[in-house]
């Protein structure tokens, strides 16, 4: 199902590659200065959530509930990463 | 019995809304909240018996001094005196921010790193302070400030002819750790100039620490940072897991539901993920 979503929504799931590839990158640019590399990590958090919204939008299926999952992820994902290094 | 709870809580079934219970987000709550249990657990440990969780370290003065000469070589610069006047003023905000708890340059009593200098008797034109905590080797550390465009214009700065190195082991926050402090300075005047001892004088300096850890290069301490990522990347690969069995079993079954993108969440988790396996132990400031 991954696979053959990305190549139904190649311009969606490149942009998504760029979000996270920008996010990767700066992380490491940051290496020992946790302000920024928290920031970053907001920063991607937002972006994802951003870019669900997106794709949703074009694919024709945002729905609450589907907000809420992504929201859900999301938090999980932060708050792993946040309390663990800062 | 076994079996279809399995399925209702790990695998998209009618039964679930074709969607694994785990994955949904009255259950991803849960975990949050169980992760941030298990932190604040870690926290109270510290409270609780401070110095059991802690970074050992192997950073020592001569070899701080060395490396920062060695990047000042590099930049066709010469090389920094080592002063013990200035080692002494390092080692007293070392162990000052270990004494009242902080990690600033600047105390939360207003005392500033100048304070430390004047305090010392080190009359300058121009100072500076780098700081550094939790790191276990010297070299990380320095490659940590010269990635820092602040920190390495002070490793880097023309106009500092001096250095003083503070290296203290403490408990912060509950937490044992090494602090190192970098002093960097030009003396008012020539006749100010201290003598620069032959032998550098860590030893002598760190023993003064209020806190010292005597040989805590040896003693057994718990990484909280190595606990919390034990614990995180074990919730990272559960939950990334679920969301490829989910996906698996959506495509074979063929069915269409109403839900988030599972290549999305894969990539968004997975590179979260990897920013939380491959970070590094160690701040500057």
């Amino acid at each position: 199902m991954p696979l053959t979503e990305i190549k139904k929504h190649p311009y969606d799931f490149l942009l998504l590659a760029i979000i996270l590839l920008g996010a990767v990158i700066s992380f490491f640019i940051f290496s020992y200065e946790p302000h920024y590399q928290r920031r970053i990590i907001y920063l991607t958090s937002f972006a994802y959530l951003a870019w669900s919204l997106f794709h949703h939008y074009r694919k024709g299926d945002l729905h609450l509930s589907i907000i809420i999952e992504y929201l859900a992820l999301i938090l999980l994902a932060v708050v792993i990463t946040t309390s663990t290094l800062f | 019995m076994v079996k279809r709870l399995w399925q209702h809580y790990f695998l998209p079934s009618e039964a679930n809304n074709h969607k694994a219970l785990l994955l949904q987000p009255a259950f991803i709550s849960l975990f949050i909240i169980g992760y941030l249990l298990n932190q604040s657990l870690i926290k109270a440990l510290t409270l609780i018996k401070p110095g059991v969780l802690g970074y050992s370290s192997e950073i020592t003065t001569q070899k701080v001094v060395d490396l920062t000469n060695q990047q000042r070589r590099a930049n066709q610069l010469p090389e920094l005196k080592y002063n013990s006047i200035l080692s002494q003023s390092a080692t007293k905000k070392a162990q000052d921010m270990f004494a009242n708890n902080y990690w600033a340059h600047n105390s939360p009593t207003g005392t500033s790193p100048w304070d430390f200098f004047q305090a010392e008797g080190y009359q300058y034109s121009i100072a500076g302070e780098n700081l550094a905590k939790d790191f276990y080797d010297t070299d990380s550390m320095m490659k940590a400030w010269m990635k820092s465009p602040t920190h390495r214009a002070n490793i880097v700065n023309p106009k500092y002819q001096e250095i003083g190195i503070g290296v203290v082991n403490g408990t912060l926050n509950g937490v044992k750790t090494t602090l190192v402090v970098q002093h960097f300075g030009t003396p008012l005047a020539a006749a100010d100039i201290p003598q620069t001892p032959k032998t550098y004088q860590t030893e002598e300096i760190t023993t003064q620490a209020k806190d010292l850890v005597a040989g805590s290069k040896k003693e057994l301490v718990i990484n909280p940072l190595a606990v919390s990522k034990f614990f995180g990347t074990a919730m990272f690969i559960f939950i990334l897991s679920l969301i490829v069995v989910d996906a698996y079993y959506t495509i074979k079954n063929q069915t269409f539901r109403l839900a988030g993108s599972s290549a999305g969440h894969i990539s968004f988790l997975l590179v979260i993920f990897l920013l939380l396996l491959f970070s590094r132990q160690g701040t500057i400031f």
